[in-house]
């Protein structure tokens, strides 16, 4: 390439190499910054992953699960957006009617969130709180619905103030007729422990109490601890049905009432999903489907032979949808419910059913999406 | 020139622009790396420099294998505060047993009463806004009787935007976490605002700003600053299970996701050591490796001097403590 020999060709060629060398530089920058490792993967939208075979396909009825905000239907394998989220508002924790036709689902905002009824395809029926104010600490919060088996009461979490202390805010557990404007007979469950978060999740009984998640100082761990209670009427204290120490929450109650699943972390990160028979009062010996995971959301089909939940999965972490076929129930000799609540220290150490039926492996049902594993999951024939 | 010779043009060339092209992919990296790792001992007070009574200076490089204790510092670095002399709310000292793969973490409360390095006696995590990260690592080494090897300052936006970077962290939040009073500084030109925030409880996947709401809300813990420091305990161990699957090659995306909110003493340009320490965190899976200590009474125990609420510690047995863990 002198001067005094420049000609066209030798031009091309050398621009031809530019071109190669610009190529390679941009080549390499791009190939590093594609073997990054991908943790921040985002996931696809539900919708845009319709199973075409597989178990997912086979699970009977209809589920509603949110991802991102937005509140999907999954029937016969495809996922329908039924109410998207939108700025700042997602919706979350699908509660649906015994008759299968409505929905309570929570409208979350920043800085509050109402209650809402729609119908199966998504259409916004009655607001059923209105807890948005002006002021920052005017807002409410309203959380976990659950309707009763005649579906005319509407059960929930909600944050009273405390007149006395402004940073106590803690929820405890309502009930309310089912309609608009119902605020004013809204009936106070619970009384929380201050400065815990208080009391969560109700599961209304048919015989017309409720089972729901208190949290408390375990003195001992020195850690706040989530434990189920039993109460059988409003404003009573109820009576504890797991040891403080297994830090269980998440009570789902089968279809039929006899069997209680939750999960317990023993005050670990870790989390066992287990299931109790339940006569009413009591919970019989547990027995551990799952350990050792990230798991969440224990949700009974609609014939009780199975539980779906939620699991973190690969290193991106985003929560599947995962199965659990589950043995016939024991017998009631088999599973005499105990009069005190069985002393397992860990999740881990649960005791085992006293009929140690070898339990399916759990399947996989979705691998590559993202769901909100703090909102709860309906299922409905 | 014949066809040999523009062949071997066209190949050192395209060598050349290969070097080019991996300079500028690390080259972020690179000026982080100089500009905000390996940094020195020197403290704006001047108290620093020296080794403290109880430790060797902290400049002697770890021997490959032997155990090694990092003084992790987090801080509220909004505008209520000038720039580089913020308090370190969060003090988490680490220790590391490479051969039986032990990590220990040890909270100290925001609010201890001690000397500090720089003079006089005020709450512990005034020790970074007075003399900055070697008057605190100085601070936190005459107190505990502890030896620090290395230190890393992480702000608020800086820890937001690490947790986004490696696609959020799984955490099993222990309780709900409800604050109305929550600083709403990130999002808001006035750093006295605030907003409200809630934490659901349970298994789930935060994302950074929701992470850092789990870590920083204390108005509504029974607990108060020793319940913020299990969530921050709980949030970093959820960070290093992310480590198991991040190479060399994030460094530029994770160390320019700081943009500016990351100071280390570890030179972070020492390929070598970043490899073996994130080889080391992907080796540490089971719980039982890890012990987690929060200072709660009879360690300490509640005062009010001055017409300030303290924390007074009882240093018997918290140097106890230390030798059990620490040495």
């Amino acid at each position: 390439m002198i001067p005094g020999r420049w000609t066209a060709p030798r031009a091309v060629a050398l621009a031809a190499f530019a071109v190669a060398w610009l190529a390679a530089g941009l080549g390499v920058y791009l190939a590093l910054g594609a073997h990054r490792s991908p943790v921040a993967t985002k996931a696809p939208r539900p919708d845009q992953v319709q199973a075409t075979a597989g178990p997912l396909r086979r699970l009977p009825g209809t589920l509603y699960l949110v991802q991102d905000g937005t509140l999907y239907r999954l029937q016969r394998g495809t996922f329908t957006p039924l109410l998207n989220a939108s700025g700042s508002a997602t919706w979350t924790m699908p509660a649906v009617s015994p008759s299968g036709q409505d929905l309570v689902v929570v409208r979350r905002e920043y800085a509050y969130s109402d209650l809402y009824l729609v119908d199966a395809a998504g259409n916004v029926q009655q607001q059923l709180t209105h807890d948005a104010s002006s002021t920052v600490e005017g807002n409410h919060w309203a959380l976990y619905p659950r309707l009763s088996a005649d579906g005319s009461t509407l059960w929930f979490d909600y944050d009273p103030k405390d007149v006395y202390n402004s940073y106590n805010v803690v929820m405890a557990v309502w009930s309310m007729p089912l309609g608009p404007n119902k605020t004013s007979q809204m009936r106070k469950w619970t009384i929380p422990n201050d400065y815990t978060g208080g009391d969560v999740q109700p599961v209304p009984l048919a015989s017309g109490g409720m089972i729901y998640t208190k949290y408390a100082l375990d003195t001992t761990a020195n850690k706040i601890l989530g434990q189920l209670w039993l109460s059988k009427r409003a404003g009573s204290e109820g009576t504890p049905l797991t040891p403080a120490s297994d830090d269980c929450s998440q009570p789902a109650l089968s279809p039929d009432g006899q069997r209680l699943a939750m999960i317990c972390t023993g005050g670990t990160q870790l989390v066992s999903i287990q299931v109790a028979t339940f006569d009413g009062t009591t919970l019989g010996p547990r027995q551990v489907l799952v350990s050792g995971q990230v798991a969440a959301q224990p949700t009974w089909a609609p014939d009780g032979q199975s539980l779906v939940y939620l699991a973190a999965q690969g290193i991106s972490g985003h929560f599947q949808l995962w199965q659990q076929k589950l043995p016939p129930q024991p017998s009631p000799s088999a599973a005499a419910p105990t009069s005190t609540p069985i002393p397992t220290r860990t999740a881990a150490e649960a005791s085992p059913s006293p009929t140690p039926t070898p339990l399916p492996a759990p399947v996989q049902l979705t691998t590559n999406l993202d769901f909100d594993a703090t909102s709860t999951i309906a299922w409905h024939v | 020139m014949g066809w040999r010779g523009a062949l071997a043009l066209l190949l050192a060339g395209l060598f050349v622009s290969g070097l080019s092209g991996a300079f500028a992919y690390f080259l972020p990296a690179a000026l982080v790396a100089y500009a905000q790792t390996g940094q020195g001992t020197q403290g704006r007070s001047g108290a620093r420099a020296g080794p403290s009574p109880n430790s060797t200076p902290n400049t002697t490089p770890v021997p490959a294998g032997a155990p090694f204790t990092v003084l992790l510092l987090g801080s509220d670095d909004d505008s209520k505060f000038q720039s580089d002399a913020v308090l370190t709310q969060s003090m988490i000292l680490v220790r590391i047993t490479p051969a039986t793969r032990h990590v220990t973490m040890l909270s100290i409360p925001r609010d201890l009463l001690v000397p500090l390095s720089s003079g006089g006696e005020a709450k512990i995590d005034a020790a970074y806004s007075y003399g900055g990260a070697a008057d605190a690592v100085t601070t936190v080494e005459r107190n505990f009787g502890v030896h620090v090897d290395d230190w890393v300052w992480v702000g608020l936006r800086g820890l937001v935007k690490l947790i986004d970077y490696v696609g959020g962290v799984d955490v099993t939040t222990t309780n709900p976490v409800l604050d109305d009073f929550y600083p709403a500084d990130l999002e808001n030109a006035d750093p006295y605002s605030y907003k409200r925030v809630l934490v659901l409880p349970g298994p789930q996947h935060l994302d950074g700003l929701h992470a850092m709401e789990y870590v920083r809300s204390r108005h509504g813990d029974i607990q108060e600053d020793f319940g913020r420091s299990q969530r921050q305990q709980q949030v970093l161990l959820a960070l290093k299970a992310k480590a198991r699957s991040v190479n060399p090659l994030d460094l530029p995306g994770v160390l320019g996701s700081f943009n500016g909110e990351f100071k280390t003493s570890i030179n972070l340009a020492d390929i070598g050591r970043i490899r073996s320490l994130l080889s080391l965190a992907s080796q540490i899976n089971d719980p039982s490796q890890i012990q987690q200590l929060v200072l709660v009474p009879p360690y300490t125990s509640d005062a009010v001097v001055d017409g300030a609420d303290v924390l007074i510690a009882d240093w018997t047995a918290i140097r106890a403590l230390i030798r059990q863990y620490f040495s």
